[in-house]
């Protein structure tokens, strides 16, 4: 659907985009993570073809986004930035509307009616832009980003400075987009936020660190690990396991964190020995992968290097 | 075309709400239209004295002489015919202050509310969103001044001496105001354009736009002082130079609006 290869991008001196590649399916949530400056925006700007990249090419379907082919392309793309983008003094029906008119809609008031209703804001059509809540607008501009029913949306920091009901109200959509098999490549610094809609996660500092699933990133980094909790304190039970061959086991009150090769067949050994010891096992369950510790080793690796 | 009349509407409307755009269009506008009749009709009555009487306007009664269809003229109608006439190039000055307020706020503006991002990313092209901004500018320009236009005859008809009012409307004032007006304006404010497209401040656009007041004000003060005439044939010369200018002025403004320093350089 959506493929970008070898995507470098250069401000002068500063390589703002260092090659990088990934492909993206149809109804795929991709989420870009990275620190302020990473070049996610210089990426999604690249992605819609508003700005050139200095070498590798972005190729939506089978075609290369080019200066000639862009301003036909982006009829096929919605870009969300970072702010809203409305223009305050006129309604937010006539905000839509001659964004209706610019991507040539057949029946531009009928589509925004559509989406007005859609986005919950039928009532508020005729008020000023300026008057809405920060939510609001960035419901508005969602709305606008929609409007031609694009196959890729590119959302920049979309629940940036939104409150928790408008966040969530913004991930279920997004998460109703996917259904429609609408790509969907999401920058943002809310890690919940990847963690509950990516299907995949890149996190990049200039060039790509990683891309992949967010369990599956964990697991690359840590292995798969147990998180086994006891009636008792956990620490006198780290010597018993590292006897039965776990070499890496945290202990933290009442729970053990074992790394294991593989759940289902670590599972067995480690209640036995537990029990054997006196231990009263009162849970058993796979250790859910925490994106923060992903990326928080991703880039300090990178900031050590 | 759609795409540019759908912009180019959104234009007008924000223009509709954001009427102190005009101010300084009309201060220009008020200043230019009594100016003349302040010179022509209400110093002479406070002052008792007549303008024929004086030797300072005996070029425009020679003139009004060379004239077959202004003979008929009486002295203080042809004098104040003449003022009128003059003046007549400062009018010119409120289209043009007009466009550039307009035009120099229209890109800017759409920096400052960060609201160019958003319309880059439609299949908008560079040349239909040019040429938006420039109509946006221009049709409401030239609205003033046709309206300027409209009070300035219907203050010379009602308190100018009779003949006044029909003295003026000859090929060479509605030239001036209908043909080098707009293409005035239209360089202006493809030179605010042009100037916004890479400055973060509206101010600095208008003032490099105002240099087009400056061969304006020119050709006014040489024509008071009875170096040169704006009549037929210079109007047509003067016309056609402004028309190549507003052409390169449009390739200029293509080129310097640049979508990639727009994006990545604006904060």
């Amino acid at each position: 659907m959506l493929a970008a290869s070898h995507l470098t991008r250069r401000f002068g001196e500063r390589v703002a985009v260092d090659d990088v590649s990934f492909e993206l399916a149809p109804g795929e949530i991709f989420a870009l993570l990275g620190p302020n400056g990473a070049g996610k925006t210089t990426t999604m700007r690249m992605l819609a073809g508003l700005i050139a990249p200095s070498s590798g090419t972005v190729r939506l379907g089978a075609e290369v986004v080019s200066r000639h082919s862009a301003p036909r392309l982006r009829g096929r793309i919605g870009l969300l930035g970072e702010t809203p983008g409305l223009w305050d003094r006129l309604s937010v029906r006539r905000n839509l509307l001659v964004y209706a008119r610019l991507h040539g809609l057949a029946d531009p008031a009928a589509a925004v009616d559509e989406a007005l209703e859609r986005f919950g804001l039928r009532d508020r059509g005729g008020e000023p832009a300026a008057q809405l809540s920060k939510g609001l607008k960035q419901r508005v501009a969602l709305a606008r980003t929609l409007l031609h029913r694009p196959d890729i949306l590119l959302l920049d920091e979309p629940t940036a400075g939104l409150d928790p009901e408008s966040a969530r109200d913004l991930r279920e959509l997004v998460l109703r987009l996917r259904g429609e098999r609408r790509t969907i490549v999401l920058s943002t610094h809310n890690l919940d936020e990847v963690e509950r809609v990516a299907d995949r996660v890149a996190v990049m500092r200039a060039r790509l660190l990683a891309v992949d699933a967010p369990a599956a990133l964990h697991a690359r980094l840590y292995g798969p690990r147990l998180r086994v909790t006891i009636g008792q304190p956990a620490a006198p039970f780290l010597g018993v396991l590292a006897k039965a061959g776990f070499r890496d086991v945290q202990a933290q009150d009442r729970t053990l964190s074992i790394a294991v090769g593989e759940h289902a067949a670590a599972t067995p050994a480690i209640v036995r020995r537990l029990v054997e010891e006196g231990a009263d096992v009162l849970s058993v369950m796979p250790e859910q992968a925490r994106l923060e510790d992903v990326y928080l080793h991703l880039v300090g690796r990178e900031d050590a290097q | 075309m759609n795409r540019m009349l759908a912009l180019l509407g959104k234009e007008l409307a924000d223009l509709r709400r954001n009427r102190a755009l005009f101010l300084p269009a009309i201060i220009a506008g008020v200043f230019s239209m009594l100016l003349p009749f302040a010179v022509a009709v209400v110093v002479p009555a406070l002052a008792g004295e007549r303008l024929s009487d004086s030797n300072d306007f005996a070029i425009a009664l020679e003139m009004y002489r060379d004239e077959p269809r202004l003979r008929r003229l009486e002295p203080e109608a042809a004098v104040q015919a003449w003022i009128f006439q003059q003046f007549l190039v400062l009018l010119v000055l409120t289209p043009v202050t007009g466009a550039m307020s307009i035009a120099a706020y229209s890109i800017v503006g759409e920096k400052q509310g960060r609201t160019l991002e958003p319309l880059l990313a439609t299949p908008l092209t560079t040349l239909e969103l040019l040429g938006a901004k420039v109509l946006g500018a221009l049709v409401p320009a030239l609205g003033l001044t046709v309206a300027t236009f409209g009070l300035y005859l219907a203050g010379v008809a009602a308190f100018a001496e009779s003949g006044a009012f029909r003295a003026l409307l000859t090929p060479a004032s509605l030239g001036v105001t209908f043909l080098i007006g707009p293409l005035a304006a239209l360089a202006a404010l493809q030179l605010a354009v042009c100037v916004s497209s890479r400055v973060n401040d509206p101010r600095s656009a208008q003032q490099i736009g105002a240099l087009v007041v400056l061969p304006v004000t020119a050709v006014f003060v040489l024509q008071i002082a009875g170096m040169f005439q704006l009549g037929g044939p210079a109007i047509v010369w003067l016309a056609v130079a402004l028309a190549g200018v507003n052409i390169g002025l449009i390739l200029v403004g293509i080129a310097l609006f640049d979508r990639e320093s727009i994006l990545t350089r604006w904060k």
